[in-house]
């Protein structure tokens, strides 16, 4: 390599560095901007809206897509609101319920996915789903740090944090997706007459639990994070916390159940596990697919789950 | 080590450094070549490279064996070795396990039950490619075509050198082994060059091929839940993951050897852009597809044998080209639809006395591939059969979306894609040589809008869809 191609060389690189370092910051800043404004959408807007109102609000759903689904919040409070997001476990959950404010009077309602917990695989990367927030907001940017989840680069090129989520962004800035000072963030599913064949045709092909042995130990990152709510419910002692597992269609497994029943008992955490509610009942109107209910077996458990509520309150 | 990680990010420069260092000795190049190869190989698994190194040693001693041989029969005799133990290493660590598994079938499917013969193989990363480049020098030199190697560090570098090791292009030792025994050099259009196509190539699998495959995944894994519109949808994104995906990681090879002052030869073209079943074949993973030509249709006669036997020799090859793929009937089928239309299309050129299609013809053969690549992407051949059965009943219902952010990154970044092939091939400038037009800030601003879409779209696959092959 002669001094001329030496010269070309270190340029180049040094063209790429300087130029890709700004235009990452021209565009992250943008995208903060426009971002911030976003009240729609699951990619921020939900996030956006949930951090807009959660100092205020009466009760407040944690969870993925079964939590989202499965709790209408409007029958436990006007005032309420369903953070539940899809693909999202307990890193994401734990660290959205870190932020709440410690005095406020809360009903906290935590889903609980039991296969999650001993899904040795799990590593808490759905915590990267409030990337967006990273460098923002002090404790999610502690948390992330603390995860380890975001890669290296994340700190020098920014817009990393917009990661698949730019298109959906800029999007619902121009076009929100709903209203959503009218939205409670709880999205029931319904089920069209033409899907009802398919329901059920997934139904039939739900499969039997093949991994429900004895031996099963649970996820120490998953308990971690289940730690770490804990830690924060005793410090804020005018919040009420439940812990709750919704229905599923068919789980063939209840080893797990009875393990993370007992671990919540050893926490001191009041877990109310509902998985097997309608295994019997043989009626595929209540569900959307084997893990989600429609509408209609939706807003029965929500009923139900209020019921027990308030009978375990008086 | 995958090229779309951060190790490979780390590691590149500082070979690349200490390689220039040692500029005034292409011999100690070779050594750093060799030992930085062995380094990214080992990264996935160490163990496996004691079959590299066997396979470089017997080649390298065979060729050297044939080339004194005295008379043809010796000679062939030689050849044999090579044959035998390339292919008997293949045989056992990629496909015992499927004729142990179709023998047992078809014992049972005559009443006849057998015990399980399936043995627990794993599959060492890039062994159908590094085979076929050993091969092809042994059958180099048997056919007086190359001189055996005498310089054993090159030799074996030629074998692992690790950009083109563990999914090619399968390099030509005549092409290869001239540049590895002698001095390298580089110049401004091998970096601009090599620069521009490493980022395409990155863009390609890590933007647009792993975007695509979110949907493709998402479908074929409960296809038997999906109508035939989403199939449809599914199987085109397929189509073009598949081309992003293994076009990218050649250009990231190509790319990354251009920086070590090695021209490897083009492995793809344009493929999609083929009015015949004939040419999409010349532009797609042309290394795989020539080699094939050379040393198996050719060897089987070509066609200098008559219609009958032309025809048969295309099947074949095609159907040996699937194979080469995977352990799998799928890959059989795939080869063989491929084989069946291109003996069609030899047949209606010689009827119609004409040499291609019109623009029909772009239509035509994207619909062949196309159904092909559903017996190569679906899990077995009922599921695949199922799929074909489900999109050409034409009962086409409303189109599953899945993750609507997924959905649309796709959707915009296959454009992209789709957008800058179109570019490049219609400026009739091929896309090894294309970041020579640019000066060296227009390259530095299009690198650097590359990395920043990178950040905001790349998505996590933790392979290149070829690695198993």
């Amino acid at each position: 390599m002669n001094s001329e191609i030496l010269k070309k060389l270190l340029k180049t690189v040094g063209l790429i560095l300087i130029i890709s370092y700004g235009l990452d910051k021209l565009v992250f800043f943008s995208l903060n901007k426009i971002s911030d404004k976003v009240m729609t959408g699951q990619a921020i807007g939900k996030l956006n809206h949930f951090l807009s109102l959660k100092d205020d609000t009466d009760f407040l759903v944690f969870g993925n897509s079964r939590a989202n689904r499965h709790i209408d919040v409007n029958m436990f409070s006007d005032n309420g609101y369903n953070m539940g997001v899809d693909g999202v476990g307990i890193a994401y959950n734990s660290t959205l319920i870190n932020t709440l404010p410690k005095d406020k009077k809360q009903l906290i309602l935590v889903h609980i996915d039991t296969k999650n917990f001993f899904d040795l695989n799990y590593d808490g990367s759905d915590i990267r789903g409030l990337k967006t927030k990273y460098q923002r907001d002090d404790k999610m940017t502690e948390a992330l740090n603390k995860s380890g989840q975001l890669s290296q680069l994340q700190r020098i090129y920014y817009s990393m944090n917009y990661n698949g989520n730019a298109i959906g962004i800029i999007k619902n800035y121009f076009k929100p997706s709903y209203d959503f000072k009218t939205y409670n963030g709880y999205d029931p599913l319904t089920v069209s007459a033409s899907q009802e064949e398919m329901r059920d045709l997934v139904l039939s092909k739900t499969m039997i639990d093949d991994n429900c042995i004895d031996e099963l130990s649970i996820n120490s990152i998953a308990l971690d994070y289940l730690r770490s709510i804990k830690s924060f419910a005793e410090n804020a002692p005018n919040k009420t916390f439940m812990f709750v597992t919704s229905p599923a269609y068919n789980d063939t497994c209840d080893i797990d159940n009875e393990k993370l029943a007992a671990i919540m008992q050893d926490l001191g955490l009041p877990y109310w596990d509902y998985t097997n509610l309608y295994k019997n009942t043989k009626d595929n109107s209540y569900w959307k697919d084997a893990t989600h209910m429609s509408k209609k077996g939706a807003e029965a458990f929500s009923t139900y789950l209020l019921d027990k509520y308030k009978s375990n309150n008086n | 080590m995958l090229f779309n990680s951060l190790e490979y990010l780390i590691f590149l420069p500082i070979v690349f450094i200490i390689y220039w260092l040692l500029k005034n000795s292409y011999k100690k190049q070779n050594i750093l070549l060799l030992l930085s190869s062995y380094v990214f190989y080992g990264w996935w698994d160490y163990r496996f490279l004691s079959l590299i190194i066997f396979s470089s040693f017997l080649d390298y001693f065979v060729g050297q064996k044939i080339e004194e041989a005295i008379g043809e029969k010796n000679k062939k005799r030689w050849l044999l070795v090579s044959l035998f133990s390339n292919l008997g290493l293949l045989a056992v660590f990629k496909y015992y396990n499927f004729f142990a598994d179709s023998f047992a079938s078809t014992m049972s499917s005559i009443g006849w039950e057998v015990n399980d013969l399936t043995l627990n193989i794993i599959l060492p990363v890039g062994i159908s490619f590094y085979t076929f480049q050993t091969l092809s020098y042994s059958i180099d030199i048997y056919r007086n075509q190359i001189k055996a190697s005498r310089d054993i560090v090159g030799f074996f570098t030629f074998v692992s050198l690790f950009p083109q090791l563990v999914a090619g292009p399968i390099e030509r030792a005549s092409n290869l082994i001239p540049q590895i025994e002698n001095k390298r050099k580089l110049s401004v259009t091998l970096l601009k060059t090599g620069v521009f196509q490493i980022f395409i190539g990155l863009f390609r699998k890590v933007a647009i091929a792993d975007n695509l495959g979110i949907y493709v995944d998402s479908v074929y894994g409960n296809y038997e839940i999906h109508n035939g519109s989403t199939l449809l949808v599914a199987t085109v994104f397929y189509a073009f993951q598949i081309y992003f995906d293994f076009s990218g990681y050649s250009d990231i090879a190509i790319g990354s050897a251009k920086l070590f002052g090695f021209n490897f030869n083009r492995n793809f073209n344009f493929p999609y852009f083929s009015k015949t079943l004939t040419e999409f074949w010349r532009r797609w993973h042309m290394s795989l597809s020539f080699w094939l030509r050379d040393y198996l249709y050719i060897s089987l006669g070509g066609n200098r044998k008559g219609i009958v036997i032309t025809y048969r020799n295309l099947l074949l090859t095609m159907l040996i080209g699937g194979l080469w793929h995977g352990s799998s009937w799928n890959f059989v089928i795939w080869g063989g639809i491929h084989g069946l239309f291109l003996s069609l299309e030899k047949y209606t050129f010689s009827a119609l006395k004409i040499k291609t299609f019109n623009w029909f013809g772009y239509i035509y053969t994207f619909i062949v591939v196309l159904i092909a690549w559903i017996f190569f992407r679906a899990p077995d051949f009922q599921s695949a059969s199922t799929i074909v059965a489900e999109i050409f009943s034409f009962n086409y219902g409303s189109l599953f979306i899945g993750n609507i952010n997924s959905f649309v990154n796709a959707i915009l970044l296959l454009c992209i894609g789709i957008a800058i092939d179109l570019k490049i091939f219609r400026s009739g400038i091929s896309l090894e040589e294309y970041g020579v037009r640019f000066s060296t800030v227009r390259l530095s601003i299009l690198v650097s809008v590359i990395i920043l879409m990178l950040c905001l779209f790349y998505s996590t696959a933790e392979n290149f869809i070829y690695f198993q092959f």
